[in-house]
């Protein structure tokens, strides 16, 4: 389930990793892949109005091997699944993975007996780092992602925790 | 005044040697400090294809190159207009009429390679494929 030891890099210093850590959290790349309406929101996201740009997961590319997230944004139907399973493997270490939307985390409102369509949640055969619940999440909460990815690469908060409600 | 000339050098080197190292340097660094490998879940982490589709076929296929000898007759052309610049800002400075023959002699004689490859059948789109073998 992609959970393997990978080789650790040839010099490894505690604190040349913080330092590292702190430049991938802040800018991190995530993957232009939506696979459902998910990732309107994820659009949504990172345009004008929310403009993730200020939390520095602005650069969406097109090539999973200058990727750090993947962002499953949306259902993972049983004929995506190799496509999303190729692309995580093509993707350099250091990766993490966001499941957005209830289809990325569970199926969603897709799961009931007798299915057989669809890939019920991204964590059945990736790593997932961050789960984002919601149906579709709204741009803020892609947004509380980022930041809890980023909290969970250095250890502390950059931002201000606001309470809901 | 004679360390001048080595104190130049040495201003030179320095300069060059920063240079080679600022270009250099982030690959060291990337090589040191990169994971050397990577997490899979299919094992296609070496695939070329990279927007998660498996490759159809091979990309060192042959195809026709009708167009190639466009692209040649092209060249003729271009290097005409290339020639044309001088001539069109020393044109017309003592004798209209011997610019104008001279011009007409050149254009001619390029043109003939043009009509060489019409001769030829460059012109006619047609697929020049060959089996392999």
């Amino acid at each position: 389930m992609g959970t393997e030891n990978v080789h650790p890099p040839i010099v490894q210093l505690s604190t040349v990793d913080k330092v590292l850590a702190l430049g991938r959290a802040n800018s991190l790349w995530p993957m232009t892949f939506g696979l459902a309406c998910c990732a309107i929101e994820m659009m949504a996201t990172g345009a004008a109005r929310f403009d993730l740009a200020r939390f520095g997961a602005e650069v969406f590319r097109p090539s999973p091997r200058q990727c750090d997230v993947m962002i499953v944004a949306g259902t993972i139907s049983k004929k995506m699944y190799p496509a999303v399973k190729t692309l995580y493997d093509q993707m350099p270490e250091p990766k993490w993975v966001i499941a957005m939307g209830n289809c990325a985390i569970s199926g969603g409102p897709f799961v009931f007996e007798g299915q057989y369509g669809i890939i019920e949640g991204a964590d059945k055969f990736l790593p997932v780092d961050i789960y984002i619940p919601g149906c579709p999440p709204r741009p803020e909460a892609l947004i509380e992602g980022i930041l809890e990815l980023e909290e969970k690469l250095t250890g502390s908060r950059r931002w201000p925790r606001v309470k809901a409600g | 005044m004679e360390q001048q000339p080595i104190l130049d050098i040495l201003y030179v080197a320095a300069f060059f040697l920063g240079g080679v190292a600022f270009a250099i340097g982030p690959f060291v660094a990337a090589f040191l400090l990169a994971p050397r490998s990577t997490r899979h879940v299919s094992g296609k982490t070496k695939q070329l294809i990279e927007c998660g589709v498996e490759p159809i076929g091979d990309a060192w296929i042959r195809y026709g190159i009708v167009y190639y000898l466009y692209a040649l007759i092209f060249l003729a052309f271009d290097v005409d207009v290339l020639f044309l610049f001088p001539v069109a800002v020393a044109y017309n400075q003592h004798f209209a009429m011997r610019d104008f023959v001279e011009v007409v002699i050149f254009v001619g004689i390029l043109s003939l390679a043009v009509v060489y490859a019409w001769k030829k059948g460059v012109f006619s789109w047609e697929r020049k494929t060959y089996t392999p073998r």
